[in-house]
């Protein structure tokens, strides 16, 4: 008997008659259909009982179908390496579910998210405030559901209040954001502070929300999608498109080459690596430690310039198509990777040793945000954030996709709870990414590198894929649908999970130690401007427009072309 | 010549000195730094320039208050006035004129300015910085006058210049120490530079100044290491003066000063470019032991150690 029937018929005995359906949905992946009233129960089951993990919600607009709205929680149940989905199904007239966040908290954000969205009401929220859609955004209009159209653009409103905490008593109000210097991305945290201390927080975000779902389930196809998701994250894109397109797979039950799902680790592993650097170098920037800062980012340089040889592009690589990857990784370019790793390998070493002397750094890391495995259970943190909290969750182990299942993954946990811990999680990690890759290239299979895919896929089939990004787990679900576009595509990014604990580790702290604890769960952010050209000698301003900027990369992959033949 | 127009004169060059050198100094010291973290850095000339743009720029205030008028010019008229106390390599100008308690009122007085200019904006950034200064003050001021108390207990006299050239005593070493500490604390470096925290609040108590305003407080800052680490050669390290040369004993004197202070900023940036910053209540630990350690190089110094 498989894992995932086995954790059905245990839900089957124990939900009993209030399951009104179960079944599976592609390997690893379960489904239980239960009443809206009975969501908050069976989700506490799943949570306290089967120990699964709640990553997020989803709502999905059935109204053509007549079968009014649905609402699926995912979770993960990481020892039998397992999604279970929880799924009810409202009417269309007066949508409402219970509210499962009284007893999983970790859904707070994902239940008002469907709300903002969809308009389906979850009963019982302890905190039902807006928390996707604009302030000013005029009730009533629920972006995702299908009659609205994807261009919406309502009248903008004047003074409208933003429903955020009040201060008790004799405190002083920080404000943190919208735009702040060591936040990249808009986020607005206004802190109540006594002396130094911090005494409270509330939050405000999503003001960069661009709506991408909807353009998936409403102009997109297929093979379009995985370069929209790529360009979710500024950072770590690579694991959007490979979450995304591995979740098409899953539903379509595509067999992808193996040697694509070597290049897919190889890149991602490669992408962790850039990240993690540029994280050291943004967390010694934040502690004024700009010389870390420097020197990180030094080292990291060539691996950007590695990954345009491979892929064509410095970050926003574009190598995904469902069914495989676009360019191979030839035997030729092997030794580059070998040495460019092999160099940061060596350099970080030093770096390890480093930070792990440095008293004053230690100083401001140790017992500096820390957040109990409790909090990190409960609130659902992953990535290095959970496993600096002794919570040993890694989706390249839990669900392991790509080529991750025929490589030895050596997953880092830690135990300190704080900034410190998350720190030596993420140096470790990266010398472990180096072995990886080293691993993938020495055994890397012949081709081919993807199948043909015709984007013609029955509607109705669903397939859930998570990807183990540099900041946490990345969920993508997909529900295929007619025109050769998903129906439903939902995606969580690991950040989003990371930020709801945030008033917790915060509470209590100095405001010293809050920059600090913000970047250790890496926050992720993203930002693109055109380039500015001053020529010194003429001293004249001049704006390169995206065109020019576009050809001149052309005039440059040619040159690189040339000489490498 | 009337003596009182030589000494006028003697104190307008002095002067003149402090306010073009130190920002060369500031040049120099960027450029270390930014050799130390692999960066090709700005040219030598850069706070210059910076100072220049800054002045001809318009003084926004957010605020009516005639203290965060003031604030800027008094903080930089009373290191000024301190500078002519300094002997760099030659005898100050007013060199009786004050001795070191009137040093040390001075530079109290230019840091309390950024205090009360902080506190009279409204902005809470500008607030928990000027909290954060007077706290550090409190500790580093105490750190540095015990230090050079302990020179002047050595050299029988409280006038900077006098002690110029007193023979070097093991209670020296403690008292260089704890002056190096703090001098790193008052210039508002790494890992000290906690009243400003850009990462944190933004620049603290100099978060709503900008144009003349905020070039006036820079300068302030630039002088500050010129004399600061004046002080440091002439007093704990014996001093070869050129007293018997006329001016041009005096211009060697100086250049040779410049040398050395260029050299202490060399530690200076090594310092500031190895450490991430303290939080406040760390850095305010760590210099109540530096008391505790100033005052045992006093005890020392009263027995003639």
């Amino acid at each position: 008997m498989t894992e995932s029937s086995r954790i059905l018929q245990d839900i089957r005995s124990h939900l009993g008659d209030s399951a009104l359906e179960c079944s599976e949905l592609h390997a690893s992946a379960v489904m239980v259909t239960v009443a809206p009233g009975d969501l908050p129960d069976a989700s506490a089951f799943l949570d306290k009982t089967l120990d699964a993990r709640f990553v997020i919600s989803a709502g999905t607009d059935f109204r053509r179908a007549g079968k009014g709205f649905r609402v699926d929680h995912f979770f993960s149940q990481d020892r039998c390496k397992t999604w279970v989905v929880l799924r009810a199904y409202t009417s269309a007239e007066d949508p409402k579910v219970g509210s499962i966040t009284p007893r999983v908290p970790a859904a707070g954000w994902a239940e008002r998210e469907f709300q903002d969205l969809l308009g389906i009401k979850a009963e019982g929220h302890p905190d039902p405030r807006r928390l996707v859609l604009a302030d000013d955004w005029p009730e009533g209009i629920h972006p995702l559901r299908r009659d609205v159209p994807y261009n919406i653009r309502p009248e903008p409103a004047n003074n409208v209040a933003q429903p955020m905490a009040v201060p008790k008593g004799n405190v002083v109000v920080v404000p943190i954001g919208p735009f702040f210097p060591v936040l990249e991305e808009p986020a607005f945290l206004k802190v109540f502070v006594e002396g130094e201390e911090v005494v409270g927080l509330d939050y405000r975000g999503f003001f960069n929300h661009r709506g991408i779902e909807k353009l998936g389930d409403s102009k997109l196809t297929y093979n379009e999608i995985p370069f929209l998701a790529e360009r979710i994250c500024g950072i770590c894109g690579f694991v959007h498109s490979t979450s995304y397109v591995q979740a098409v797979e899953n539903a379509a039950g595509t067999d992808v080459p193996l040697r694509a799902k070597y290049i897919r680790s190889i890149v991602l592993e490669l992408e962790r690596i850039h990240s993690h650097l540029l994280w050291l170098g943004i967390a010694g920037h934040i502690l004024g430690f700009d010389t870390v800062l420097m020197q990180t980012w030094r080292m990291r340089e060539p691996l950007m310039w590695l990954m345009e040889k491979i892929t064509g592009n410095r970050k926003t690589y574009g190598m995904n198509v469902v069914g495989g990857v676009r360019r191979d990784i030839p035997k030729e370019s092997h030794s580059e990777i070998l040495e460019t790793v092999g160099k940061i390998e060596r350099e970080w070493l030093k770096v390890i040793s480093a930070v792990i002397d440095d008293t004053p750094l230690l100083m401001r890391l140790s017992k500096v945000g820390v957040f109990t495995p409790q909090d990190a259970r409960d609130l659902g943190s992953v990535g290095p954030t959970a496993r600096g909290s002794r919570q040993p969750i890694d989706t390249r182990i839990d669900h392991p996709y790509a080529a991750y299942d025929r490589i030895e993954v050596r997953g880092i946990w830690k135990d300190s709870c704080d900034v410190a811990a998350r720190t030596l999680v993420r140096l470790e990690e990266t010398l472990e990414s180096i072995r990886e890759v080293k691993q993938l290239l020495a055994e890397m299979p012949e081709r081919p590198i993807h199948v043909e895919f015709t984007e013609a896929i029955p509607p109705g089939l669903e397939g859930i894929s998570a990807v183990e990004a540099p900041r946490g787990e990345v969920i993508h679900y997909v529900l295929t649908g007619e025109d050769a576009r998903p129906y439903r595509w939902r995606v969580r990014a690991p950040t989003y999970a990371n930020l709801q604990a945030l008033g917790v580790s915060l509470k209590g702290m100095s405001i010293a130690d809050l920059p600090i604890t913000l970047g250790s769960m890496d926050p992720c952010f993203s930002c693109t401007e055109r380039v500015q050209v001053v020529d010194v000698r003429s001293r004249s301003v001049r704006i390169i427009t995206g065109r020019e900027l576009s050809d001149m990369a052309r005039r440059r992959w040619d040159r690189a072309g040339r000489s490498r033949r | 010549m009337n003596p009182a127009i030589v000494t006028t004169l003697k104190a307008s060059a002095y002067i003149g000195l402090t306010l073009l050198a130190s920002p060369l100094l500031e040049g120099v010291i960027r450029k270390i730094k930014a050799f130390i973290q692999s960066r090709k850095g700005p040219p030598v000339s850069q706070p210059y320039l910076d100072l220049a743009k800054l002045l001809v720029k318009e003084d926004l205030s957010s605020t009516p208050s005639l203290v965060a008028r003031l604030a800027p010019p008094a903080a930089f008229a009373s290191v000024l006035a301190a500078s002519l106390f300094v002997p760099y390599g030659v005898a100050a100008p007013a060199a009786r004129a004050g001795d070191l308690f009137l040093f040390i009122y001075l530079i109290t007085f230019s840091s309390t300015c950024v205090m009360a200019g902080g506190l009279s904006h409204s902005s809470p950034f500008s607030h928990i910085g000027s909290s954060r200064e007077m706290m550090m003050l409190i500790t580093i001021e105490a750190v540095i006058l015990i230090s050079l108390l302990i020179v002047g207990v050595s050299g029988h006299t409280a006038l900077l210049s006098s002690l110029v050239g007193t023979s070097f005593r093991f209670s020296f070493v403690l008292g260089l120490i704890c002056y190096l500490f703090a001098m790193q604390a008052m210039l508002g470096k790494l890992p000290f530079d906690i009243p400003e925290a850009e990462q944190e609040i933004m620049g603290g108590p100099f978060v709503e100044y900008s144009g003349p305003s905020l070039a006036l407080f820079k300068w302030t800052f630039y002088m500050k290491q010129l004399f600061f680490g004046s002080l440091f050669f002439n007093l704990f390290v014996g001093w070869p003066h050129f007293a018997g040369w006329g001016w041009i004993g005096s211009v060697v004197s100086f250049a040779i000063n410049f040398l050395a202070v260029l050299i202490l900023g060399l530690f200076v940036v090594l310092i500031d470019a190895t450490n991430p910053r303290l939080r406040i209540d760390q850095s305010l630990r760590f210099f109540a032991g530096l008391i505790g350690v100033a005052l045992l190089g006093m005890g020392l110094a009263a027995f003639g150690l």
